[in-house]
C-alpha cells in the first residue's frame, strides 16, 4: 500500500511538473520544472529496471540539454520575452480542445485495445533492462542502428558548426536580418 | 487499484498530451522545444514499459536512439532559434514571417 502511494506521488510529481513547464509564463521557470520532470522520469526508468537509461537520462537530459536551454534563454531574452497577448482567442481554445481530445484518445486506446495489461511487470529475473542485457542487445543485435546514430551525431555537429560560423560572419559584415535594419 | 503497467502507460499518455498542448498553446520557441522534449519523454516511458512487459530489449534500444536523436535535435534546433531571434527584441514565433508568400 505504501508502495502504491509512493508510485502515485511520483506520478503526481511528473504530471505536475509537466503542467508547470507548459503553464508557467516565465521560460526560466519552465526549464526548472523540466528538470523536476526529467528527474522524475529517471526514477520511473529505475523502477522499470532500466538502470543504464536512467543514468543516461540524468546525464544527457537533466545535464547537457538543460544547460543548453538555460544558456539559450538567458542569451535570447535577458530583458523579458516581449510576447504580446494573442489577438486570436479562438486559436487558443482550439489548441486546448485538440490537446485534451488527444489525451483522452490515447487513454481510451491504451485501456481499450492493448491486451496483456493487468499483469504485474516482471521486475525480478528480467534480463532486458540491466546494463549487461542492454549492452548485448546494442552491440550484437542492433550494431548497425548504433553506428547510424554516431553518424547522425556527426552530421548534427558539422551542421551546427557551419551554421553558427556563417551566422557570425553575416553579423560581422553588418548583414543583419530584417528586424535590425 | 490499477497495475504498474497501466500506471506508466497513463503517465506516458498524459505527458504526450501535455507536451502537445504546450506545442499548440505557447508562442515562446524555447518553451515549444521543451514541450517537444516532454512528448519524446512520454514516448520513451511507453517504450520502456512495453520492453519490460514483454521482457524484450527492443524498447530499451529504441529509447536510447530517441535519447541520442533528441540531443542532436536540441542542439541544431537551439542553434537555429538563436540565429533567428538573436538580432531581434524578444522571442515571439508569430513575428517570424520572412517566408510568408
Amino acid at each position: 500500500m505504501i508502495e502504491a502511494g509512493a508510485l502515485f506521488l511520483l506520478g503526481a510529481v511528473v504530471v505536475g511538473s509537466a503542467l508547470g513547464v507548459v503553464i508557467v509564463p516565465n521560460a526560466v521557470y519552465s526549464v526548472l520544472f523540466l528538470i523536476v520532470n526529467l528527474l522524475g522520469l529517471a526514477v520511473c526508468f529505475l523502477l522499470l529496471n532500466a538502470v543504464f537509461l536512467a543514468a543516461a537520462q540524468v546525464l544527457i537530459y537533466a545535464g547537457a540539454i538543460i544547460v543548453l536551454f538555460l544558456f539559450s534563454i538567458t542569451l535570447l531574452s535577458p530583458g523579458g520575452e516581449h510576447i504580446s497577448a494573442d489577438p486570436r482567442r479562438w486559436q487558443r481554445n482550439v489548441g486546448i480542445v485538440i490537446s485534451v481530445a488527444l489525451g483522452a484518445l490515447l487513454l481510451f486506446l491504451i485501456f481499450g485495445s492493448i491486451t496483456g495489461l493487468g499483469t504485474p511487470l516482471p521486475n525480478s529475473g528480467a534480463t532486458s533492462g540491466t546494463v549487461e542485457g542492454f549492452g548485448r542487445a546494442l552491440f550484437q543485435q542492433f550494431l548497425f542502428p548504433f553506428e547510424i546514430t554516431s553518424f547522425v551525431l556527426l552530421v548534427a555537429l558539422i551542421g551546427t558548426v557551419i551554421y553558427g560560423s556563417n551566422t557570425l560572419e553575416d553579423i560581422r559584415r553588418g548583414r543583419l536580418p530584417r528586424g535590425e535594419r | 487499484m490499477i497495475g504498474a503497467t497501466e500506471f506508466y502507460l497513463t503517465l506516458s499518455a498524459l505527458l504526450f498530451a501535455i507536451g502537445a498542448a504546450g506545442m499548440l498553446l505557447r508562442r515562446n520557441p524555447l518553451v515549444m522545444f521543451m514541450s517537444i522534449e516532454l512528448m519524446l519523454n512520454g514516448v520513451n516511458l511507453a517504450f520502456l514499459t512495453f520492453a519490460r512487459l514483454w521482457d524484450n530489449p527492443d524498447g530499451d534500444i529504441f529509447t536510447f536512439l530517441v535519447l541520442t536523436v533528441a540531443a542532436a535535435e536540441a542542439v541544431v534546433g537551439l542553434a537555429i532559434i538563436i540565429a533567428i531571434f538573436r538580432p531581434r527584441q524578444g522571442v515571439d514565433v508569430d513575428e517570424i514571417d520572412e517566408m510568408k508568400g
